[in-house]
């Protein structure tokens, strides 16, 4: 549920980047034959209709209607009122309110004549909407428009990098901002989340490894107990709809923990280089600081706003090195669990 | 309580999939629908998706396509957890492995479109009629969990109140607010705002306006305790409230008070809304109870912040005993702009329990 900060400024996303956006995807929507694509969205899955509208749901759902000319529909079912909220905070496309979000897109879809209709994520389209459409858009046929969706997306345009580099300052400044003088895992983490909301992080997750003697996992702050000998912070976080993550481990050793700031310091000055063997460069690169015991990259993917595109059992499909990207490392350093997470590639 | 909790949502469920005759229940969820994988697996879902498959034996699988969240839910370990990043082609192989069973599937119309699609042999009914009573009426033991959740909201409250200060943007109140939930351990709080006079037409997520005098601040807080939610709704002023203000609260205040009093077993939404709306229309105030000014005017609360029922004039839903609902008469009002009070409750017999106990009132900041 988004409660930080939404709303639109033209400075950082000028509706002439989102006009851009949506030409190359139309030119690539008619290279594939769509009348129409329709992409949903709703908090956990919002990166696709943000990419293109500047807007995430911050409840409830929507489904985004891209025809092959003409305005985008953003159709919610959320209330005629907070229709007009929409508008003031989502820089491109028309908003209209319904109980029936797919049945308003048909609608839409019958007046265009469109027939070949491209739906990103199919398979995870929601079955609801999707019967309605083609119970309701005579000769529709449902085409799965992931790969179409991902041939656009895939790359990172000077608007998304410069709230990349906002919320990546305020991931830092959350990360930086955990309490050491405390056992008690909720108080380490208490102030990371007021840093990233006062920042105007529209979203902050913000999770602990409570003991990476014990686990990896990160978890909320209601599984949250004492911190053991070593431990982690994970933020997670986005500023105006691009989200990053910023992950920084600690122990109670003062040696330990000069290792673990190294390691960290080591993992902030990566550049992505040659990216063909992945595991083999990350461990060069933390070479003589700790042995690499795992690593996930996550990049935005269709509605994801991140998802993991390659990691340290050799899988990278979908994975853009001159995009940026969320590197998540797992090392040994001294015997003891390191985990960071960083931004990449700004 | 999250163990006792469990096991009895656990026991429900497989007595209801008995009765019922399903052999498979299939649950999905994200972090906005998020009750009904809770509901069998207690795993609050934060990024990506899920699918929980319910088998008659109760025995669980929780198919998750993000990894790390695999690893928290794997903490709790009471049922298996597999990482799979084609969330639907690993529930369609898990299906299929278990054979043509009779497969139910909720919530119905959000199921991804490939799991119902493409295999001929794998029938799925809609499973509302297992898990939505399930969800509405809750048992005493998920009740103790609303009541805590409630408490917090109090609590919440008090924060706010004190947050609410001149020159403070809406957006730092809302983060006073989820760094005081967090550090309660909460790991949830839905939360819109609302700052001004007579132009604010409802309740948003913040923009970044600095509060000043004169203006009403709205709020509703939904902190949940171990994943069941309790809302409280509040107004305040800054600085001293006007006359037409007092006056505008009154008849929220005497809506509110006449909504809870029709609270009891077996009538229906309607009759609670009805009871609402008619202080309004007494004052000349029936325009701003439709569709063009509110959305409910309440709605029941659980491992869901906003279920069923919708108090609403038209919700013929009968109330049961164990629904807990917030009772909220929030609208625009012509004179002094959107206005907001709601308390949660709990359907009893004979009546209701209510659950929040911050005061009822108009409450100001003053302005130094």
């Amino acid at each position: 549920m988004r409660r930080g900060l939404m709303a639109w400024d033209q400075a950082e996303v000028p509706k002439s980047a989102l006009e851009q956006r949506l030409a190359v995807l139309r030119a690539v929507m008619k290279d594939e034959g769509f009348d129409a694509l329709v992409l949903y969205t709703n908090i956990a899955r919002g990166a696709s209709v943000w990419w293109l509208t500047g807007f995430t749901p911050y409840w409830n759902e929507g489904l985004l209607h891209v025809p092959a000319q003409g305005e985008m529909v953003f159709v919610t079912a959320l209330s005629k009122r907070v229709a007009e909220w929409i508008e003031s905070v989502m820089p491109a496309g028309r908003v209209v309110t319904t109980p029936k979000p797919a049945a308003l897109i048909s609608a839409g879809l019958v007046k265009d004549g469109a027939k070949r209709i491209g739906v990103l994520e199919l398979d995870d389209f929601p079955a609801g909407h999707a019967k309605i459409i083609l119970e309701t858009v005579p000769g529709a046929q449902l085409v799965d428009a992931t790969f179409a969706f991902a041939r656009v997306r895939s790359g990172s345009d000077a608007v998304e990098r410069g709230l990349l580099l906002k919320a990546d300052a305020l991931a830092r400044a959350s990360c930086a901002a955990v309490e050491l003088s405390t056992p008690d895992a909720r108080a380490f983490m208490a102030p990371c989340e007021t840093v990233a909301r006062l920042g105007g992080a529209e979203e902050c997750f913000a999770l602990a490894s409570t003991d990476l003697g014990a686990s990896r996992a990160a978890v909320r702050t209601e599984a949250m107990g004492a911190l053991g000998a070593t431990f982690a912070a994970r933020i997670s976080l986005a500023y105006k709809g691009a989200w990053t993550r910023h992950a920084r481990s600690f122990a109670r050793d003062e040696k330990l923990q000069e290792a673990f700031d190294a390691a960290h310091a080591r993992l902030m000055n990566f550049k992505p280089t040659d990216m063909l063997n992945l595991s083999a460069v990350l461990a060069k690169h933390f070479e003589g600081l700790g042995d690499l015991v795992d690593f996930t990259i996550e990049q935005p993917r269709g509605s994801y706003p991140l998802a993991a595109v390659a990691n340290h059992a050799g899988n990278a499909e979908g994975f853009n090195p001159a995009a940026p990207f969320v590197l998540d490392v797992e090392l040994q350093i001294k015997g003891a669990r390191w985990l960071g997470a960083h931004l990449v590639g700004l | 309580m999250s163990r006792e909790a469990s096991s009895a949502r656990k026991a429900a469920l497989k007595d209801a999939m008995q009765r019922e005759k399903i052999e498979v229940l299939v649950l999905f969820g994200n972090n906005w629908h998020a009750d009904h994988l809770r509901y069998a697996t207690d795993f609050g879902i934060q990024e990506g998706q899920g699918i929980a498959l319910v088998r008659e034996d109760g025995t669980t699988t929780l198919i998750l396509d993000d990894p790390a969240e695999c690893e928290r839910a794997r903490l709790d370990g009471s049922c298996e957890t597999i990482f799979a990043p084609g969330l639907v082609q690993e529930a369609k192989r898990q299906l299929a492995r278990a054979g043509n069973h009779n497969i139910a599937a909720a919530p119905y119309h959000l199921l991804p479109y490939g799991l119902l699609h493409g295999e001929k042999d794998l029938r799925v009914q809609d499973g509302a009629a297992i898990i939505e009573r399930l969800l509405m009426t809750k048992m005493e033991v998920e009740i103790a969990a609303v009541r805590q959740a409630a408490a917090l909201a109090d609590e919440g409250y008090a924060i706010f109140r004190q947050a609410a200060r001149p020159g403070r943007k809406d957006y730092e109140l809302v983060a006073e607010m989820e760094s005081f939930f967090r550090a309660k351990g909460v790991p949830e709080n839905f939360m819109i705002v609302g700052v001004g006079g007579q132009e604010v037409r409802g309740m948003a997520p913040p923009g970044g306006k600095i509060l000043k005098a004169g203006d009403m601040v709205t709020t509703e807080l939904t902190p949940c305790y171990d994943g069941y939610y309790a809302q409280i709704c509040r107004t305040l002023v800054v600085g001293e409230p006007s006359e037409a203000q007092r006056k505008a609260f009154n008849v929220y205040l005497e809506a509110m008070i006449a909504g809870i009093a029709a609270v009891k077993t077996g009538v229906t939404a309607a009759d609670v809304a009805r009871a609402e709306n008619d202080v309004f229309r007494k004052y000349g105030l029936g325009d701003y109870v439709t569709s063009e000014y509110t959305r409910v005017r309440g709605h029941g609360m659980g491992l869901f912040p906003d279920q069923k029922p919708h108090i609403l004039e038209d919700v013929n839903i009968r109330l049961e005993t164990g629904m807990t609902l917030i009772v909220h008469p929030n609208t625009y009002h012509p004179e002094v702009g959107y206005l907001v009070l709601g308390d949660s409750l709990v359907v009893r017999e004979d009546g209701h329990e209510l659950l929040c106990g911050t005061a009822r009132e108009l409450f100001f900041n003053p302005v130094q």
